[in-house]
């Protein structure tokens, strides 16, 4: 009898492996530190996904739709309007701007490209915005530009990673998930950080742009489809109906709370909360992507059909999802990416379908949010992960094609609107010919402070402990760009 | 000679820099000793003394080390460094006569007098080395009324953190010296500390316009007419983590328009009787100069509200609430100030809005659009003296309702988008004085209502929904020609 305890133990102790006892070890101590930043109970505040955790500021935006035009379109064509540049076009770029300069694609001495497009100023502020985006020239005034940003990365998928993460390498948490790991969802129903692509293709950087890193798993954004079923996976199979469902899902759940109350790893615990919200998610979610039932006048102002996979409808959804009290929405819209080397890739008739595509539904997503009063609590950022060279391209030693332009990291355009900016400002200045930012540089780190700031989160103080060390969204930079704050 | 210009070496700067560091050992040695030889066993006590003299000795070299840095005030430094002296010769002398004098009656009672004359040293020794580091109204920066009057201080000038404003509102800016009313307000705040009479960090003194003009260790900081070229201006424009960018790391910067303007004095001659008529602005000096005339603050804007201090909730108050569905947080952590939203509770109705009761004076936004309440529910809003932002879209409520809510002080935000409201409503609105933000989209109110109401309160935003053309025509072909 003594035996069968003995080995029964033994054989329990051989279950136990050195890694589960470092992951409970590691963990528990981890929990212990979130437990204490968090001001709650530890490693159980993880199974609460959906209730709203406190922002340690006053911060007036309650929500962020990112617009995310991936693939970097140009400044130049759009609001950094150069007219010196114009009068250089076609000539040799001055070998001091180049010197000891990398370029994705550009090779020797290329030639300047002046804009190709027209540009006007518009509202009270007097914003140059060019003959590409009509609509969204109506909405000047509720826009502050950020015309001196720059990166340090020029390829895509590090840039965006840089842009959404604060790391040009994978394995941190996005911006989003961060934001919801920091203020938790308003709707007990939706997940607080959503993520929609549209273009034909998610962004080079995918899921890592919206994943969740070392932040519990819960915290990742849910990427739906405007086209065909909203959430993959989510629909009950054929012949199982709710109930069985239901009564599934508190199956495993209970499991897993075994599991958990034996290995504590909290990752159970996000398991166990992510099964809960996609039982929720069945009814809620395609109550919330169904646009089908938005009045036409809505439609005319977005420029939507429904049932189709467009940036349009995605930006009548990110307004649904922030009505319904999503924290963080992430639009991808792929395509902006005018190298020159085909039609739809130049920076005049391909840049302008990009437009024609996008202008309309972006300036009706902020008359909508203005006529419902949700624009003062919304935080609108527009912007791809680079800017585009004041050079034409000339890959391989070649002229392209079509008038086209390279990855430029040094000056790059962005705008705000909503939450706690300046309505009608512009902030930062490039040279002559838009080459750098003479005035007003501000890294994807600033921005991405700002952004936290306007949500009422101190950059600096808001970390997560991983691997012995305090990490956080702007790593160890970052300044609040105060200038622009309302 | 050609040594002494050189200045000191970074030898002597390195060590010079430990001096604070160090010299707290002789100062708590020394204290303790004295305690000891009173209170405890005196035994041990010439062995504390001796250490204290060790340490004083060592403090003494490293202060000459930093007094070699030339930025410190002559007269503080000369007590500082003799009375620092006495201190360690007294300290030494101190370790002996408690050493053999102690077992001799008549000796031993020449022992107290040098301990109470000890002390008075190195508290006044610590005393001055406080004001050539932090400055001689350090000690007393804070010291609260009525004492300040008692000892004949002048009151204390209302002043937020070294990040407030210097300058905050100019009442006749036309007539305003551009030096004294608009630049020095700024240094004062910003660089006199480290630049005065008693610390002159590079051997720089700002606080006067005498030694302004004559600069620091590197010359001139000031170019007359020529504020690219001055020293001042440039460390300013340093990026933040150059070691030369000042103010340095860790002290409060100067935010852009302080700077915009220090360049426009410098600009038009670093003249200190120029009045500001005199001088020729700009459009981005015009409008800075608007500002301060109007004093509204260039940051950004927060609620009266949060600036007031009020008591929490109760806890279970809240608790009680949540039960019902709704989200009750506080608007930061650790503010007593409270965000209730039903966008998971749109089945509340008027009776359970009552139960509300509890938190009224701590709410400050209050989300209950889509919700059942009607008319009724206004009453009880009006009770709520701190709210904020206030959304009743899509709900039952109507002109009637909306006469009780103009006793809200602090009410900026409204939406009323959705509603029953009208004309009516409108001008019951407008004598909510704190109101900016209005949403009437989809209500019953007409374009008449609206310019009546716009003429009244001019400030407030109202929006009435989108009436523009809409999509806008664009010309495709057109580019498509340019591709050519």
């Amino acid at each position: 009898m003594e035996k069968i305890f003995k080995e029964a133990i033994e054989k329990e102790a051989l279950l136990a492996t050195r890694r589960h006892f470092l992951s409970s070890l590691g963990t528990g101590i981890g929990a212990l530190a979130m437990g204490s930043f968090l001001g709650s109970c530890g490693t159980q505040s993880a199974v609460k996904t959906s209730s709203l955790k406190i922002p340690p500021h006053f911060g007036k935006a309650k929500s962020v739709i990112f617009l995310h035009m991936a693939g970097a379109p140009s400044q130049l064509e759009l609001f950094d309007y150069k007219p010196v540049l114009a009068k250089f076009d076609g000539k040799e770029c001055p070998k001091e701007l180049i010197e000891g300069k990398k370029f994705a694609f550009i090779r020797g001495i290329p030639n300047l490209l002046g804009p190709k497009a027209n540009f006007a100023q518009y509202g009270q502020a007097g914003h140059w915005i060019s003959d590409h985006m009509p609509h969204l020239s109506t909405q000047a005034d509720k826009i502050t530009f950020l015309k001196g940003m720059y990166t340090d990365q020029f390829n895509h998928a590090p840039a965006q990673l840089l842009m959404h993460t604060g790391s040009a390498r994978l394995g941190r948490p996005s911006m989003g998930s961060w934001v919801s790991y920091g203020l938790g969802s308003e709707n007990e129903n939706l997940p607080s950080f959503m993520v929609l692509a549209s273009g034909g293709k998610n962004p080079d950087a995918g899921k890592s742009a919206w994943g969740s890193g070392f932040l519990p798993s819960i915290y990742q954004g849910v990427q739906c489809r405007s086209a065909g079923e909203p959430v993959l996976f989510i629909q009950n199979p054929a012949g199982v109906n709710t109930d069985i469902r239901k009564a599934s899902i508190d199956a495993i759940n209970a499991v897993n709370q075994e599991t958990f109350q034996e290995f504590g790893d909290p990752e159970t615990v996000a398991r166990m909360g992510q099964y809960e919200m996609a039982y929720k998610m069945q009814s809620s979610v395609p109550e919330v992507m169904d646009i089908s039932k938005e009045p036409a006048y809505i439609h005319e102002l977005y420029g939507t059909k429904p049932g189709e996979e467009a940036f349009a409808n995605n930006c009548l959804l990110a307004r649904k999802m922030v009505e319904q009290g999503v924290r963080f929405v992430q639009l991808f819209d792929w395509g902006w990416d005018s190298h020159g080397t085909s039609k739809s890739g130049s920076v005049d008739w391909g840049l302008h379908q990009k437009c024609l595509e996008t202008d309309r539904a972006i300036s009706g997503l902020l008359i909508d949010l203005e006529q419902r009063g949700l624009l003062e609590e919304t935080l609108i950022v527009w912007g791809g992960e680079f800017g585009r060279t004041p050079m034409q391209e000339n890959r391989e030693g070649k002229t392209q094609d079509y008038f086209g332009r390279d990855h430029h990291t040094d000056a790059f355009t962005m705008w705000l609107a909503g939450g706690g900016i300046k309505p009608g400002f512009s902030f930062g200045e490039t040279d002559e010919l838009g080459y750098a930012t003479v005035n007003g540089k501000t890294s994807i780190y600033d921005l991405q402070a700002t952004i936290l700031h306007c949500l009422g989160i101190e950059h600096e103080s808001f970390t997560f402990p991983f691997q012995g060390r305090n990490f956080r969204l702007t790593d160890v930079f970052g300044k609040v760009i105060q200038p622009i704050l309302a | 000679m050609i040594l002494l210009d050189a200045g000191p070496s970074d030898w002597v700067l390195f060590f010079g820099h430990f001096h604070p560091v160090l010299v707290h050992l002789p100062i708590g040695m020394l204290l303790i000793a004295v305690i000891m030889y009173f209170f405890a066993s005196k035994k041990s006590v010439p062995y504390v003394f001796f250490w204290a003299f060790i340490s004083a000795v060592f403090s003494c070299l490293m202060g000459w080390a930093l007094s070699q840095s030339g930025e410190y005030d002559e007269n503080t430094l000369f007590f500082h460094q003799w009375l620092g002296v006495a201190v360690a010769v007294l300290s030494g002398a101190l370790a002996y006569m408690t050493a053999y004098w102690s077992q001799d009656a008549a000796m031993a009672r020449l022992i107290k007098p040098f301990l109470f004359v000890s002390v008075a040293l190195i508290t006044l020794t610590g005393h001055f080395g406080g004001n050539l580091t932090h400055g001689s109204d350090y000690l007393t920066a804070y010291l609260p009324q009525p004492i300040r009057g008692w000892v004949g201080m002048e009151p204390r000038a209302e002043q937020g953190g070294a990040n407030e404003p210097a300058i905050r509102k100019i009442a006749n800016i036309e007539a305003a010296l551009i030096y004294q009313d608009l630049v020095q307000p700024v240094l004062k705040q910003k660089c006199w500390s480290c630049h005065n009479a008693e610390k002159q960090k590079g051997k720089l003194r700002m606080d006067s316009p005498a030694f302004l003009m004559t600069g620091g260790e590197d010359g001139a900081i000031i170019k007359a007419g020529f504020p690219e070229e001055s020293e001042i201006i440039k460390r300013l424009l340093l990026p933040d983590s150059d070691e030369h960018h000042m103010p340095p790391k860790g002290k409060p910067g100067f935010s852009e328009e302080e700077i915009s303007i220090l360049h426009w004095w410098l600009k038009e001659g670093a003249d200190f009787k120029k009045k500001v008529k005199d001088a020729s602005a700009d459009a981005k000096i015009k409008t800075i100069l608007k500002r301060y005339s109007s004093g509204e603050s260039s940051g950004p804007y927060l609620s009266p509200v949060f600036k007031m201090s009020i008591s929490e909730a109760d806890e279970s108050d809240v608790k009680d609430l949540q039960k019902l569905g709704l989200l009750v947080n506080p608007s930061a952590k650790d503010q007593p100030f409270l965000e209730v939203n039903a966008v998971n509770a749109y089945g509340l109705g008027d009776k359970e809005l009552e139960a509300l009761v509890n938190i009224q004076d701590q709410i400050v936004s209050l989300k209950l659009g889509k919700t059942k309440i009607s008319d009724a529910s206004m009453k009880q809003l009006a009770t709520m003296p701190l709210l904020i932002f206030l959304a009743l879209d899509h709900t039952k409520v109507s002109d009637k309702g909306l006469t009780s809510l103009e006793g809200l002080r602090y009410l900026e935000s409204l939406n009323l988008y959705g509603t029953q409201v009208s004309d009516a409503g409108l001008a019951s609105l407008a004598k909510i004085k704190s109101l900016k933000h209005l949403y009437v989209w989809q209500s019953k109110v007409t374009d008449a209502g609206l310019a009546t109401f716009k003429k009244a309160r001019p400030g407030v935003q109202v929006d009435n929904g989108f009436k523009g053309k809409w999509p806008l025509e664009i010309d495709t072909i057109r580019v498509e020609e340019k591709m050519k």
